[in-house]
Parts: C-alpha cells; sequence; structure tokens
C-alpha cells in the first residue's frame, strides 16, 4: 500500500484568513488572572485542514464555540480579543449569519439533535436557513446520497448506530455549506471501523469542496495522513505549538508529551508490545458456562463459555451493541443470566452473599459520575470501609494512601463532582480498592481521556493485575488491547466469536472485518512493512 | 381519516365539547355523546381496537371508582328523590346514583376524546402546527421537541445510576429517611447530566442557525382545510345537536337545574 501524502499546503494569500483570533480569551466566569482560554492568536486558512490538539480541560471545545460566535453570549461568559471572518470582526455579524458558515459536529451522538426522525433533523437545519420548501426535498436527498444516509431517510434518529448518528449530524451540517467544518471529537463513540468510515467520508468531501476543517481529536492516527496544520493548547489555555504537522510533532515533541498530549504513533517509538511470551495461567477466577442473556424477547447474549484467570488482563471488544457492557453486569452480577450459569472463586454467583461479592469484585463505570454517593472525596474513600465496619484509624491511614496513590490528596474535601475529568476517573477506580478486589470490571475506562489520564490509568491497572487482580476492560481501543491484554474475547451479535490471545486474533483479518474491529496501528505498521518488502523482493 | 387532520384544529376540536360537558350532570347527555366518539375513533382512523381497549379499560374502573365515591358522598343539592336503600351511615337516593353515573360517563367522555387525540396525532407535526397555526414561538416548540427526545435516555441513565450505587455496596433504602437521602443521591448526577445535555443540545441547535425567530421556512406546510373543518364541525356540532336533543327530551341538567 502506497503511503497517502497531503495536499500541498496552499500558499500564502494576499486575502485575509478564512478565521483570525487574535490575543483571544475567554472564561465562564468573570475575568481572572489565568483565564481559561489565555491570550490565543492563530488563523485558519482555506481548504486547510487543522489539527487542535490538547489535554483534557484545556479549551478545544470552548475555542470552536469562540469560533463561530456561540461564545461568549450563549453562556454569559468574559471574553477579550477578537475573532475576524474573512478579516471582519465577527461580532458584527447578525445573530445566526456566521453559524451558518461555520458547522460543527459534536461528540456526544445523543444530544446534538432535536428532532425525532432523520428527514425531520435535516429539514430543521434547511428551515433554520430559510431555504425555499421547493428545493428542500431536492437538497435533502443530495446530502443523503452524499453521505450513504438515503436508506435510513424516515427512521427515528435513536434507533441507528453511532456511527450512523454521527453520520446525520455531519449531513446536517453539510446542508449549509459550511466553509469551515469544526470536529469536536466526533468519533470518540464509535467502533473503530464506523470511526475509519467517519474520517474517510470527512476527508473525501473534504477534498471534493475544499472547505477547512478544523479537528479537535486524542486518537490521530487515521486523521494524520490528511493533516496539514496543528495547533495545540496547554493546560492553562495557551498556545503552545502552530505549524505544519511534522515539524509540530517533531519539534515540540518534549513539549507535547510533558503536557500529557497524545502522539501520532508514527511519532511515538514505545509502541512495543509489553512482555513479550504470554504467561499460562492456571488458576481460574471466574468461569462462564452455557450463558444467555434476553431482553424483552430480544436475545443479547447466546451461549457464552469462557474463563478468566488470576491476574489475567482480559480485554473484551466488538461493535456497538454487541452485547460488551451487557456481559460486563453480568459478570458483575448486577444482571441475571435467562440461562448458564457464573462461577466466582468456586461458587456460583447467585449462591454469593451481596456485600462479601461487592469486596471481592469491583466495577468502573464509564462516566465516573454516576458512581459518587458522597459529598467529599474523603467520605467517597472511606464508604466502603465504614460499610465493613473497619475502625476508625486503620480507616483513615488507608484512605489518606489511597489519596497518595492517585494523586488527589490536595481535593481531600472537595466534592467529586468538581474534580477535573481525569481527577474523577482516578477517584472513581480509587473508591473500588479499599480491600484490593479479586476482579476488577472497566467500562471503556479510555474513552476521551488524554493521554496522560490514559497512562495513569493504566499504571495503577499494571500494579493491581501484578497483585493478582483479574483485570477486564471492554473497549473499543485495539492500540490498548495490543500492547497491555493477555486474552480478548470478541463479541459478535451476541455470540462469542473469538477467544484467545491478540497476536491470534490479529490474524483473523475476515473476522475482524465482520465484528468491525481493525488492527492496532503496529500490526498494520509491520504489514505495509512487509507489502513493501514483498514488491522489493 | 383523523390522523391527517390538522393537529391544532383538532385539538381546539376536542377542548370545547370536554369543557362544556363538565357541567352537564344528567346521563343522557354524556351517554350518547361518549357512544358518538367512540363510533367515530373507529370509524375514521385506524388505530386498532385492542390497543384502544388496553388504554381505555383501566379508566373505566376509574371511572366506577368515582361514580361510587359520589355516589356515597353527593352534596345535598343533588341528593333528592328516593332512598333506594342504606347501609351504616350512608343513605343511597335516586340522585346521588343518577350524579355518579353521570359524572363516570363524563369522565370515559374525556378519556375518549383524548385518546382520540393521542392515537391519531403524531407529536412533531403537533409541535408545528402550534407554531404554524396558533405562533407558538419557535424556541418554545423546538425545545419541547427536543426534550422529548430525552425521555428515553433519562429512563436509560437512571437504571445506569442504581446499578452503579449497588456496586458501591448502597442498599436499598430503608424507612422515609433513607429514601430521601435516596431521592438526593440519584437526583444530583442525574440533574447534572440532564442540565449538561440540554446546554449541548441548545448549542448543537444555534449551530446549525436556530435563532428562535418566526422568520424561517417550513418542511412540513400545516395548512388548514375543508376536512379539518368537517372535523371540527362534526365533533362540535354533535355536541349542541345531543345537548339540543337531551333538551326537547327533557333529560337536560346543567349544574343540578333541570330544563
Amino acid at each position: 500500500m502506497k503511503k497517502r501524502l497531503p495536499n500541498q499546503i496552499p500558499a500564502v494569500q494576499k486575502q485575509p484568513a478564512l478565521i483570525r483570533t487574535e490575543n483571544l480569551s475567554f472564561d465562564y466566569e468573570k475575568k481572572q488572572s489565568e483565564p481559561l482560554i489565555n491570550d490565543v492568536s492563530f488563523s485558519l486558512e482555506e481548504g486547510e485542514v487543522t489539527l487542535l490538539t490538547g489535554a483534557s480541560g484545556s479549551g478545544k471545545s470552548t475555542i470552536s464555540l469562540c469560533l463561530n460566535g456561540l461564545y461568549p453570549e450563549a453562556v454569559e461568559g468574559y471574553a477579550e480579543g477578537t475573532v475576524y471572518y474573512r478579516g471582519e470582526d465577527i461580532s458584527r455579524f447578525e445573530k445566526g449569519v456566521l453559524n451558518q458558515k461555520i458547522g460543527i459536529v459534536f461528540q456526544d451522538p445523543e444530544s446534538q439533535f432535536c428532532m425525532v426522525t432523520v428527514e425531520n433533523e435535516l429539514a430543521f437545519t434547511m428551515e433554520n436557513l430559510k431555504v425555499p420548501r421547493k428545493v428542500m426535498a431536492e437538497r435533502m436527498d443530495a446530502v443523503l446520497e452524499v453521505t450513504g444516509l438515503t436508506e435510513v431517510k424516515y427512521r427515528a434518529i435513536h434507533e441507528l448506530s453511532g456511527g450512523q448518528k454521527q453520520k446525520v449530524a455531519l449531513a446536517s451540517v453539510l446542508l449549509m455549506e459550511p466553509e469551515l467544518l469544526i470536529l469536536d471529537e466526533p468519533t470518540a463513540n464509535l467502533d473503530p471501523v464506523s470511526s475509519l468510515e467517519f474520517i474517510q467520508l470527512v476527508t473525501k468531501l473534504q477534498q471534493e469542496r475544499k472547505m477547512a476543517v478544523l479537528v479537535i481529536e486524542h486518537q490521530l492516527d487515521d486523521w494524520m495522513p490528511y493533516i496539514h496544520r496543528v495547533l495545540a493548547l496547554n493546560k492553562h489555555g495557551k498556545l503552545i505549538a502552530d505549524g505544519p504537522r511534522d515539524n509540530v510533532f517533531t519539534e515540540y515533541k518534549e513539549t507535547l508529551t510533558e503536557e500529557g498530549i497524545h502522539l501520532p504513533k508514527a511519532i511515538q517509538k514505545n509502541t512495543q508490545k509489553l512482555g513479550g511470551q504470554t504467561p499460562q495461567f492456571l488458576e481460574p477466577a471466574l468461569s462462564i458456562s452455557n450463558l444467555s442473556f434476553k431482553r424483552k424477547d430480544r436475545t443479547i447474549l447466546e451461549d457464552l463459555t469462557m474463563t478468566l484467570h488470576k491476574g489475567e488482563f482480559v480485554a473484551v471488544a466488538g461493535e456497538n451493541g454487541a452485547g460488551k457492557s451487557t456481559l460486563l453486569q453480568l459478570m458483575a452480577g448486577i444482571l441475571s443470566p435467562h440461562k448458564g450459569t457464573i462461577t466466582f472463586q468456586d461458587a456460583p454467583l447467585k449462591k454469593w452473599r451481596e456485600e462479601e461479592l461487592r469486596k471481592h469484585m469491583g466495577f468502573v463505570f464509564q462516566n465516573p459520575e454516576h458512581q459518587f454517593i458522597t459529598d467529599t472525596v474523603y467520605d467517597e474513600l472511606s464508604f466502603g470501609m465504614k460499610l465493613n465496619g473497619t475502625p476508625e484509624e486503620e480507616m483513615k491511614e488507608k484512605v489518606t494512601e489511597l489519596l497518595g496513590h492517585f494523586q488527589l490528596e490536595g481535593h481531600r474535601w472537595n466534592n467529586p463532582f468538581s474534580l477535573s475529568g481525569g481527577q474523577k476517573r482516578r477517584l472513581s477506580v480509587a473508591t473500588m480498592l479499599d480491600e484490593t478486589p479479586d476482579v476488577l470490571l472497566f467500562d471503556e475506562p479510555t474513552f476521551g481521556q488524554d493521554a496522560k489520564t490514559t497512562d495513569e490509568l493504566m499504571s495503577i491497572v499494571l500494579d493491581l493485575k501484578a497483585k493478582g487482580t483479574t483485570i477486564v476492560f471492554v473497549t473499543h481501543d485495539m492500540d490498548l488491547i495490543d500492547q497491555y491484554c493477555e486474552t480478548v474475547f470478541v463479541l459478535d451479535k451476541g455470540n462469542l466469536a473469538f477467544s484467545g490471545t491478540p497476536e491470534q486474533l490479529w490474524d483473523k483479518e475476515s473476522l475482524l472485518k465482520q465484528a468491525r474491529l481493525r488492527l492496532p496501528y503496529r500490526v498494520r505498521q509491520l504489514k505495509e512493512e512487509g507489502d513493501v518488502y514483498d514488491l522489493v523482493r | 381519516m383523523i390522523s391527517s387532520v390538522n393537529p391544532a384544529v383538532k385539538m381546539v376540536a376536542i377542548i370545547i365539547p370536554g369543557v362544556l360537558l363538565s357541567f352537564s350532570f344528567d346521563i343522557f347527555t354524556p351517554l350518547t355523546y361518549l357512544i358518538f366518539i367512540v363510533a367515530f375513533t373507529f370509524l375514521f382512523s385506524s388505530i386498532p381496537v385492542k390497543k384502544w381497549l388496553l388504554v381505555f379499560t383501566p379508566f373505566v374502573f376509574l371511572a366506577l371508582g368515582f361514580a361510587w365515591m359520589t355516589t356515597l358522598y353527593t352534596s345535598d343539592s343533588f341528593s333528592g328523590g328516593r332512598v333506594l336503600f342504606e347501609f351504616w351511615w350512608f343513605e343511597i337516593t335516586t340522585g346521588g346514583v343518577m350524579v355518579g353515573i353521570s359524572l363516570a360517563l363524563r369522565s370515559l367522555c374525556f378519556v375518549a376524546l383524548s385518546l382520540m387525540f393521542i392515537l391519531t396525532t403524531d407529536s412533531t407535526k403537533f409541535m408545528l402546527s402550534l407554531m404554524q397555526q396558533f405562533k407558538l414561538p419557535p424556541k418554545l416548540t423546538y425545545g419541547i421537541l427536543a426534550g422529548y427526545r430525552f425521555l428515553p435516555t433519562f429512563k436509560h441513565e437512571f437504571e445506569v445510576l442504581r446499578q452503579a450505587h449497588r456496586i458501591r455496596g448502597v442498599g436499598r433504602a430503608k424507612g422515609v429517611k433513607g429514601r430521601l437521602r435516596q431521592f438526593r443521591r440519584y437526583a444530583i448526577p442525574l440533574m447534572a447530566n440532564a442540565i449538561r445535555k440540554a446546554e449541548r443540545v441548545a448549542i448543537a441547535m444555534e449551530s446549525k442557525g436556530f435563532t428562535g425567530s418566526h422568520d424561517r421556512t417550513h418542511y412540513h406546510h400545516m395548512s388548514v382545510g375543508k376536512k379539518d373543518w368537517v372535523f371540527f364541525a362534526s365533533i362540535v356540532g354533535t355536541f349542541f345537536l345531543v345537548v339540543f336533543t337531551s333538551y326537547q327530551l327533557g333529560y337536560l341538567n346543567i349544574f343540578g337545574r333541570q330544563f
């Protein structure tokens, strides 16, 4: 396969940039000494694909909403500096006009629509633009064709898959014929193949229509061939890098790593597999036999049999809606199977007393906020121990230890809801560790996290694994599976399609395709090199 | 077909007899009108009888309950007539029974009218029609539509929250105090998420050029035509016809005054 090279960067033009920000500062509160976005100046050129990157909470999404003039007005925030659209100050535009030149696709597929069906949602955009009714149908059909959604025109949006929902979001934005398309982590919720399909669709459209694109993204690899320029923000909302793609990732490599920003895999050197030889696991921790689960006559899982061992790192992968989360909930005993048994440490799960089971098994939810039940970080960490009747002294000691280990010392008396994203994630794991659990289950723990948070989480997890805890990850991240996991279970439409080591899985191409999974970057790279080598020979 | 009638017109056509009916205290008027509404519903819509009965039946029991209570506790001005029977300290009079049955029939009329509306009206079209016919502000109507989409996700989120708390070892709450505390524990994250989602949807709508102004084109043009007026005339007209017949036959009773 030939590597794609990006288009030539358009030559410097005399006319003003499509978007130019000058000393832009913004905060949701009143003026502060260090606002969320701090004195940022950059420009976006026509027809150019720009990547905006930065650690979680660095204000990437906020900037994008400043560009189309929705902020500061929509949140009554404070702003300083100027944003120019083709050389004209955006505050001079009438309400709603600029929004049509700049289209945004947001991260969460659930909360960017206001109508029930695809047809009505697309109509909503056109009605806002005051498109005459006569031409609406024609334009709608055209955009459905381009995005490959013709078949789902009359369907309800909530019945569609995540990938289709994001395409609907893209379609409704394309109806505005925007000159700048902003994509705010559009593929974070999608399975690997849907994610790739979305990226390919966008880049194809970009090349056809020559619109400018601003991508906000943590997972860079699939975008890399198409990106012309990179902007990076640091934690204090300052612009720390602005330049052509290759320059930024080589020149600023150290700074970006320090900031906890994901680097493209092509530049990282340490994507080798950890460990090497897969150890032998003998002692079973949790075994499942002939498990089936139904929800209102619909079979979610059918006849699954698998064994998880002590100290094993297991991944559960598969397409959205394949039943991964359900399987995890069954393992945790918060759902009961219709058929089959789950055995946890020699006893069937349903024979376990609830309190005992919770001491031996932990579960970390996708949204950490769901797990918080008290008003302070301290209470949150001591909650389980209080239930177990741990003596006061021992409890204090243990909480202090956990606070230290998870870098939450300074937040002892803060409300869990007021923590940053990474801190919330750490706390949600810490609450499960008042006693070292035998099995710890994670539902998409790395989703939407920056590199630093992910690395921190992984080091905690590996620590636990070394102590003999069985780790189960439900994840879409194939690179993570490749790097850390010893065993993979692939679910495809409720059936166990594969169980074995990641290495074995990477050989089964048709299976990967069917389950909408992809090869990890490392293996793709190896195959590419292999192909080149074959050609040379 | 009722489902193709303009929703705004349909709403008015149903509210008028609904309100006026509450003044009639005889049996003949609501009974006749109820028969008409049920017949009309099945003649001019494709609602499956089974589905209709499934929603309607519980209300029959509720109406019977109302009737029984009213019969027992009829106010003095209505409880005239012969004493039918007595038990404990209750006296059941013919007047009381009449008022009770009338109330039951009136309630069933409301239910039948509401079902005719709900089961034949698309919520999106209803909102669009309120906006186009009654000039309700788009901000309000699209806001309601966006909120409507949230209901299923809200339920899902509640489910997840319950599971998450169970994992943490929070047992089922006991006593009033425990329940109150549990409610608070659920309410905060649910509200926090709902507000965040609402904000996101609002931003998404604005970024698609929505300004809330009336100056917009319409993909579904909600018109009011001949068919809508025919529907209006049938529902409202028949009501007055029934009242008139009832008056002619000497049954009509408005607030206890016989005509």
